[in-house]
């Protein structure tokens, strides 16, 4: 297991496939490895060159192999800056993948534009620029996409509650989470709920009780956050502990489904882009075959969102066709439709314009005590993407 | 009554950090700025002793004590007894790059993944109701009073105990101390093992109570106003700094903003630092000499 941490986390040119770099596909990828959000982003990575591996394994695209170079920016700007000039100006690679925090975004954004090189945001937050009209070098296939969540989950809450609705919102002190609550705000605003308080919550915070308690006495009976899991899952746990008796809803991370076990609260939902692995799909059961035989040290449930990376890879390149350079490879993501195997609501489909995804689909979870198991409390509920 | 209980919890999470501060730089003149990686360190520490000894909870948490308490040693014999004679400076910034190798052995080893060492003691942290309607978690209310009886017992080793008065004698006076047959590597082993030890509680039982990753070293540093307030050599300014701050921070979050609760800390220390630079029950020649 060590031995595979080290691996993973030191990412220093990961893989070292039987391919020379003239005759293979080389894509590059920067990811959280290390830092303060690795438990996100390094399950994503290790998902994305599980996938690789077995597309070269069952004769790589086109006849060529896939060489994936991996680098860990540990979530940090500079970090990520370094790696993207060196997989754009030593490796070479023709498609640069980030699952990062969005932090790292514009200095890679910046390489990948003077390079000319597309990126494809996977695992980390979908930037604005992916959405209509879409920047020409950016394209992104993670699960959650800022805005259209919230509405996803206001809509819920509004189908589930008892009017009145009284809504507490929690977000964590970052630019994206406060922005996409902000939104959420708007949208139970516009759908009747009132909105009775917002707590914005430090990073790392050693006791979450003063910020619950005020959302607590906030009068909430139902609560949303939109941050990232640990923000989520303390304030969540904080309320409860107060005697805080309300729903709450909030984003399926990768931890998400490991967490409703241990949690075991039936008004805790949650929900995401991706199936949970209790759906217990063909495609899920590949993951975790391959997990297995790999073994990976990842929960298999964490691997999902790098899985779809891997699969968007894999149908950028076969479109490509080979020979292939950074130019063929834009082009062909621009028209590219990924069929995610019910990974998610539906194909992940760019065009021109959109290269976030014309249909963004959600599905709620939550768990059921009287079943003992994890439950769907609403089938895939999609969105247009304009 | 709930805003009382925070603030007691938040200041018994602080004191209980701070004073690993305190009992180094009180013996050493060190600022250990790798505390907050040595206390993750310890929670870690907890994660594997509870799956080494699993359905034995209480030998977990007995070997995890006594494991960060030889860690806090060795760092010392390994790392810290190099830089006895140093610049006092070399011995920070020894310190910051412990930090930085800690955190990245932290992730090797256990990887970055939430860890929830409670579930795995088979524990449940169910609220006690207090009077007044307030409510507070047991592993909350285990620390407050761990932190009681960890100050009781600090000041009873070092006003009445044999190395508890040398530790002191050493502090004050090292060369002398030396002179009188101390010995200084054994004294200083003992205080990082000590400030090791008190960290690690910290970060166990807050670990214990909502979860452990590595943004816990940021905690850490949020503790150093509270030792800096109180004065970074004295033990009871460490504990009354860890009320001022715990007590801004809680009544900031509550009736201003809570984005406030970041930076009331340090907006403490800054206003302290003006008006006493060596803190409220520091020694001002101490300060001085930093």
């Amino acid at each position: 297991m060590v031995r595979h941490t080290l691996f993973a986390a030191l990412a220093v040119s990961a893989l070292a496939l039987p391919a020379s770099a003239q005759d293979a596909y080389v894509v590059g990828i920067t990811g959280g490895l290390t830092g303060s959000s690795a438990s996100t982003y390094a399950p994503t990575v290790e998902a994305v060159r599980l996938y690789i591996e077995r597309v070269n394994a069952a004769g790589g695209i086109n006849g060529k192999q896939v060489r994936l170079v991996i680098q860990d920016d540990s979530a940090e700007p500079s970090k990520a800056a370094a790696n993207a000039k060196k997989l754009l100006s030593q490796d070479n690679v023709i498609l640069l993948v980030s699952s990062s925090v969005s932090s790292t975004y514009a200095p890679i954004v910046n390489e990948t534009k003077r390079a000319s090189v597309p990126i494809l945001f996977g695992g980390g937050v979908c930037p604005k620029e992916a959405t209509p009209p879409a920047d020409p070098n950016q394209f992104c296939s993670t699960s959650f996409a800022s805005t259209i969540d919230s509405r996803a989950a206001m809509t819920y809450i509004n189908e589930a509650g008892t009017k009145p609705i009284k809504v507490g919102f929690a977000a964590m002190a970052i630019p994206i989470s406060r922005s996409e609550i902000e939104f959420a705000e708007q949208q139970a605003k516009t759908l009747g709920m009132n909105n009775v308080g917002k707590e914005v919550i430090p990073p790392a915070t050693a006791d979450y009780t003063p910020y619950a308690n005020k959302i607590k006495d906030s009068g909430a009976d139902w609560v949303f956050s939109w941050a990232p899991w640990v923000t989520q899952i303390r304030s969540f746990e904080a309320l409860r502990r107060l005697g805080w008796q309300g729903s709450f809803v909030t984003w399926a991370h990768i931890e998400a489904e490991n967490e409703l076990v241990r949690v075991k609260d039936d008004k805790f939902f949650v929900f995401g882009g991706n199936a949970l692995f209790s759906d217990n799909l063909p495609v899920q059961r590949e993951i975790a075959d391959a997990a297995k035989k790999a073994n990976v040290q990842y929960p298999v449930n964490q691997l999902a969102e790098g899985w779809v990376t891997g699969m968007v890879v894999e149908a950028v390149l076969k479109a490509a066709g080979w020979p292939a350079d950074a130019a063929k490879v834009r082009s062909a993501m621009e028209t590219v439709k990924v069929d995610t195997k019910g990974l998610r609501g539906g194909p992940i489909e760019w065009t021109k314009d959109n290269h976030l995804r014309t249909k963004q689909s959600y599905r709620f979870y939550r768990w059921d005590s009287k079943k003992n198991s994890i439950a769907q409390v609403k089938d895939w509920m999609t969105f247009d993407v304009k | 009554m709930q805003l009382i209980v925070n603030i007691i919890v938040l200041a018994a999470i602080y004191a209980l950090i701070a004073c690993g501060y305190v009992l180094i730089y009180r013996v050493s003149r060190v600022m250990n700025l790798a505390h907050g990686d040595l206390m993750l360190i310890g929670a870690y520490l907890l994660v594997a002793t509870s799956s080494m000894f699993a359905g034995h909870p209480l030998l977990a948490i007995v070997a995890a004590v006594i494991m960060s308490f030889t860690v806090g040693i060795l760092v010392y014999l390994f790392l810290m007894r190099k830089m006895t004679g140093e610049m006092v400076l070399a011995a920070v910034l020894s310190t910051i790059a412990l930090g930085i190798f800690l955190r990245g052995m932290a992730v090797l080893i256990w990887t970055a993944q939430q860890q929830y060492p409670l579930a795995k003691l088979g524990f449940v942290n169910f609220p006690i109701l207090l009077p007044g309607g307030a409510r507070i978690s047991v592993c909350a209310a285990i620390l407050v009073l761990t932190t009681a009886v960890v100050y009781g017992a600090l000041f009873g080793f070092l006003r009445y105990g044999r190395w508890g008065v040398r530790m002191r004698a050493a502090g004050q006076n090292p060369l002398l101390a030396a002179q009188r047959g101390i010995n200084l590597h054994t004294i200083y082993a003992l205080a990082w093992g000590l400030s090791t030890l008190t960290g690690s509680l910290a970060g166990m039982l807050i670990a214990l109570d909502s979860g452990l990753d590595s943004t816990m070293i940021v905690i850490g540093l949020k503790a150093f106003p509270a030792a800096l307030v109180g004065g970074m050599d004295s033990l009871i300014g460490a504990l009354v700094g860890a009320l001022i701050v715990a007590g801004s921070e809680v009544l900031a979050i509550h009736f201003i903003d809570p984005l406030l609760s970041d930076v009331v800390p340090f907006a403490v220390l800054i206003a302290m630092l003006v008006v006493r630079p060596w803190g409220l029950f520091g020694t001002r020649e101490e300060l001085d000499r930093v």
